[in-house]
């Protein structure tokens, strides 16, 4: 019932909208600029810490109610002011001073800022100051370099990154003492130290928040921006943003790109990594990037092009370079589960035992790999590299491997949350069950779902392409994640919290299984021919024989503890044995990893999936 | 004073209002502007009953809509807590609401532990992104400063860690600020009310201390410091009128003229010691006392000027909205007072009244009971209120006063919106752009 007017009748002059049905109307507030949760590590673009801000920031301020900068040699050489230098002195500025100074606040604080009302505070605020000791635990540390010049001590002062290697060595929680002085014009310490006691401040507090002194933009003031032209080269690695070194095309043709944003006739465009700063103006677009910062140097932009090109570079949007705002990426072929029940069969009966199968499958391919010592000298002079190959591709397959154990007790968690959410559901039943058969992609039926029979190969070409394919993004697996994500973001129902976030974790998980079985299969290529390089004769053992029993009375141990784990966790019922449950688990899957290189070692393969025959 | 209503074959209809040749349209604080003659014609009809009145907003084309069920009072965290850390106080004024801060108990001051958990609740339960208010009220807070300072530092923190953003009021008679104090406001950005209530002479005689001395020129004093921060603290005075200082005009001038920009008045119904209260005529004092100064108000502000008086700015602001409202506040809605003894209360006002009780620390926030409270106290099923034009406006009054005192001051409040809704017209002609910074 809107109180509007009529076209002839009177006007309305106020503001007043139609009546809220609900009587309280809850006014959303919005939040301006990041929130003020925002964390060191919420900064995730790469991988070199220290990225986000310089930590040398932190460090300006690290003695209660002083802020320091640490000045370098100039290239004149030593002029006397190189150090640490007290920029100025904001007792009343700093909160821990203004804000925890109460009664029954620490003591030292109220130590601290009757020093910094008394004569050294009242010192500090005439002249130029510099550090000259720092003291903790009864030791003392002089910000001075000792030169004896005919028989007389001279006094030269420590650089500045001296200095603060030296700060970054006082502990916090600890008693601390420092000084500071003035100086004669040779850098020389003159007149009376002020000496103040206090304590290094808490950078972070317990909930990892950046202390409130620090103002906006300070810990970021001193990096450079990506239109200086030090953002390439700037060794230090201090950006004022993150960029990504590597990311992932556009496909060239809007016409071939598939729903999931890859190629139509090359898969690999769009999750082929390129280098985010190579010159524009070459056909670099499908090239990986190069391994090596001095390989990929010779393809990225000049250090002076930066300053002419940087608007080139481009927008990274998941990862992935985007000249536009593209389309919402459609859900792929998402299948919408009719009920509840048909959901939980499927997660339980089929997505936890692939998971299973596959942790196994991988791991056997694993073993069967030849380990980096066993390549003979007379080996690496014909291959060189082999070992490091080896190396890595062991290493990436039993990352896999891990990552599926992982998925699997997350699917065991995704159902134990529904179970206790919707009780007519009965009660949760751990699902540690290895399935009997694989999913399998047909691309020329991608509608019917073929299966193949679990099995345990070495990793050849032909069975990492297999592992390939079964990681594929749109492929089986994928495909059950995606449509148990798109289910749990699209129901109504209200699920318990936490379990989209699990859905979306293993989903995106697999892209990087994909990726890495590409690489393993690129590493091995070159010994195709000749698989006694690199693969071991091994053939599966009898279950029943004395050296591969203890094998798979590992696996059982692992498993057996995962169930009685998993059921308590469900519960949220006696935490500590459930801890220790998991920790037998991990134990005798450590077990089981030694005993199993022993067994390849003999060419005998571990049965893995004897344990459920 | 009760209002007499005619019986209600021959009741005015409290569909609408019409105040000189504005409309307002009670269920939904619409405002039109009406020629004369249609003002004329429609308050003759509201003035006759319900269906002349349809009859007449038909003519004008106006919807008129039925009146507004009450609302499905649903109960929402709460947003904003005020902690009363401190129920004692150093001045003695004889109408305190607080009975000399105490409450009417022993003189108590809140216990760390009692504040962490009342910030520890609060901010628990609000989701991140959102934003809580957190207000010091006494007795006279700042006798617990050191309290004050660990509570916003905690505050601060938790806020931080948890994506609220918490923001800082307080109510002081002002005699205890340093300019260390001061600077505490500042840098956490306090919304910082006064109590005063008048120029020296009034203000000493309403006010005084322990001792029986005024507190007036401690006040005008000790506010010195924080008048020097006032880009930093949002500074405002709080007038309670009694029959002694009913001479609005002079009192919000006389506190303006200490630096206050912004000066507020309300007026003592209800008080613990029956000391003080406004009875009978007072009230049409009062309200001609108002209109005095509103006029001085929209002088000054219609030339461009200031002027300190914020009850008309806030009646003009709140008509230009236009929200209806249910409550006549936010109390045990959005808004609870903790005491020390960890006990909430539906406001800061209800403090260890049974009436008011809406659980504790021990138990958290009685959802049960705000609702009980919220359902009971919505104006729609209140009498008279149901037969008021300007129920929507004022949402039936403080619960507090209401349930201690009644409402002795109903035409009073009428009085006061129809003489905002005449104000509300000549503003929207003098100053228009007046609106986009005061809405």
């Amino acid at each position: 019932m809107s109180v509007e007017a009529k076209p002839t009748g009177p006007k309305q002059m106020n503001l007043a909208p139609a009546p809220d049905p609900r009587g309280n109307p809850a006014y959303p507030e919005p939040v301006l600029g990041n929130p003020v949760s925002t964390l060191m590590e919420s900064g995730v673009g790469n991988c070199f810490p220290g990225l986000e801000f310089d930590v040398r920031q932190l460090d300006v301020r690290f003695f209660p109610g002083l802020v320091f900068e640490f000045l370098g040699v100039t290239p004149a050489g030593p002029d006397g002011t190189q150090g640490a230098r007290l920029v100025y002195s904001d007792p009343a500025g700093d909160p821990i001073i203004a804000d925890h100074f109460t009664a029954d606040g620490p003591q030292w604080i109220t130590d601290l800022k009757k020093q910094f009302a008394g004569p050294e505070g009242s010192a500090l605020g005439d002249g130029t100051w510099y550090l000259h000791f720092v003291e903790q635990d009864g030791k003392r540390i002089m910000m001075y370099d000792y030169a004896l010049y005919q028989n007389a001590a001279g006094l030269t002062p420590y650089e500045g990154e001296t200095v603060w290697w030296i700060i970054r060595l006082i502990e916090p929680d600890k008693p601390l003492t420092i000084a500071l002085t003035q100086r004669a014009a040779d850098g020389s310490p003159s007149g009376v130290p002020v000496v103040l006691t206090g304590r290094r401040r808490q950078f972070l507090n317990d909930e990892g928040m950046i202390d409130p002194v620090y103002h906006p933009g300070e810990l970021t003031s001193s990096m450079c921006s990506p239109w200086t032209h030090d953002f390439r080269d700037c060794a230090c690695h201090y950006w004022a943003s993150n960029h990504p070194d590597v990311v992932l095309g556009e496909v060239d043709d809007p016409q071939q790109q598939l729903d999931n944003r890859t190629d139509e006739n090359d898969a690999a465009q769009a999750v082929t990594f390129i280098d985010w700063m190579r010159r524009r103006h070459e056909p670099l677009k499908d090239v990986s990037a190069q391994t090596t910062l001095p390989k990929a140097r010779p393809d990225r932009y000049d250090p002076y092009e930066i300053n002419l090109h940087w608007q080139q570079l481009d927008f990274v949007l998941q990862g992935q370079e985007a000249e536009a705002t593209p389309p919402v990426p459609q859900m792929l072929k998402l299948i919408k589960y009719e009920t509840l029940e048909k959901m939980v069969a499927d997660l339980s009966e089929k997505l936890a035992g692939m998971e299973l199968t596959l942790a196994m499958e991988y791991l056997y391919a694993y073993f069967s790999l030849r380990e980096p010592d066993e390549v003979t000298a007379e080996e690496e002079t014909k291959w060189p590299g082999l070992r490091e190959d080896l190396h890595a591709a062991r290493q990436l397959i039993l990352s896999v491997a891990l990552s599926e154990m992982t998925h699997l007790r997350w699917v065991n968690q995704t159902l134990w949350l529904i179970h206790k959410a919707y009780p007519r559901l009965g009660p949760y039943k751990p699902c540690l069950t290895a399935a009997k058969t694989i999913s399998e992609p047909d691309p020329a039926t991608p509608d019917i779902e073929k299966t193949r029979d679990r099995r345990l190969c070495r990793a050849t070409q032909v069975v990492l392409q297999g592992f390939v394919d079964v990681e594929r993004p749109d492929g089986p697996l994928d495909t059950e994640y995606v449509n148990l994500v798109g289910l749990l973001r699209e129901s109504k129902e209200p699920f318990p919290e936490g379990l989209y976030q699990l859905a979306v974790r293993i989903d995106s998980d697999g892209m990087q299984h994909y990726q890495k079985f590409r690489d393993v299969m690129r590493f091995l290529a070159p010994y195709a021919e000749q698989e006694a390089l690199y693969l071991r004769p091994i053939k599966e053992g009898n279950a029943t024989s004395p050296e591969v029993k203890p094998a798979l009375d590992q696996i059982r141990t692992a498993l057996d503890g995962l169930a009685e784990a998993y059921a308590i966790e469900a519960e949220l019922g006696d935490m500590p044995k459930a801890n220790a449950k998991i920790k037998e688990a991990r134990d005798a899957m450590h077990r089981l990893n030694d005993i199993a290189l022993g067994l390849a070692r003999k060419n005998i393969g571990v049965p893995f999936f004897a344990v459920f025959e | 004073m009760t209002s007499v209503f005619p019986k209600p074959e021959s009741r005015p209809s409290a569909l609408a209002h019409v105040a000189g040749d504005v409309l307002l349209m009670a269920d939904t604080a619409a405002i039109f502007g009406l020629s004369e003659a249609d003002a004329r014609r429609l308050r003759h009809a509201l003035q006759t009953g319900d269906t002349a009145a349809r009859a007449e907003l038909a003519r004008l084309r106006l919807d008129t809509p039925m009146q507004a069920r009450p609302p499905r009072v649903t109960v929402h965290p709460v947003r904003a807590l005020a902690l009363t850390v401190s129920q004692t106080c150093n001045l003695a004024c004889g109408y305190c609401y607080a009975a000399g801060g105490s409450f009417g108990g022993a003189d108590t001051r809140m216990n760390w532990d009692v504040a962490k958990r009342a910030i520890d609740q609060l901010i628990v339960g609000t989701v991140p992104g959102g934003g809580v208010k957190i207000a010091f009220m006494g007795g006279e807070p700042m006798v617990v400063r050191d309290l004050i300072r660990k509570s916003v530092a905690y505050a601060n923190e938790r806020g931080a860690a948890r994506a609220v953003q918490v923001g800082y009021s307080l109510t002081t008679n002002g005699t205890l600020i340093t300019p260390e104090d001061a600077a505490f406001f500042a840098r956490h950005r306090f919304a910082v009310t006064v109590s005063l209530d008048g120029g020296r002479e009034v203000n000493d005689r309403l006010r005084p201390d322990k001792a029986g001395k005024g507190s007036f020129d401690r006040v005008a004093h000790r506010i010195a410091s924080l008048l020097k921060q006032r880009e930093r603290v949002q500074l405002s005075a709080r007038v309670t009128v009694t029959p002694l200082n009913l001479d609005v005009r002079r009192v919000v001038e006389d506190i303006g003229a200490l630096g206050f920009t912004s000066v507020g008045v309300a007026p003592m119904i209800s008080s613990p010691t029956g000391k003080g209260a406004l009875v009978g005529e007072d009230f049409a004092m009062l309200l001609d006392a108002m209109k005095a100064c509103g006029d001085a108000w929209f002088d000054a502000v219609s030339g461009g000027g200031d002027h300190a008086f914020a009850n008309l700015a806030t009646v003009l602001g709140e008509l230009h909205r236009g929200q209806p409202r249910s409550h006549g506040c936010g109390a045990a809605r959005d808004y609870l007072a903790v005491d020390a003894d960890g006990a909430y209360s539906a406001c800061h006002r209800f403090v260890k009244d049974p009436l008011g009780a809406m659980g504790t620390l021990e138990s958290g926030p009685d959802d049960e009971a705000r609702g009980a409270f919220l359902d009971a106290r919505t104006v729609e099923r209140q009498s008279p209120c149901q037969t008021c034009w300007a129920r929507r406006l004022c949402g039936g009054g403080c619960h507090q006063e209401v349930l201690h005192a009644g409402r002795p001051a109903c035409d009073f409040v009428r009085g006061w919106l129809d003489y905002g809704l005449r104000t509300y017209k000549r503003m929207q002609v003098a100053r228009p752009d007046w609106f986009d910074a005061h809405s």
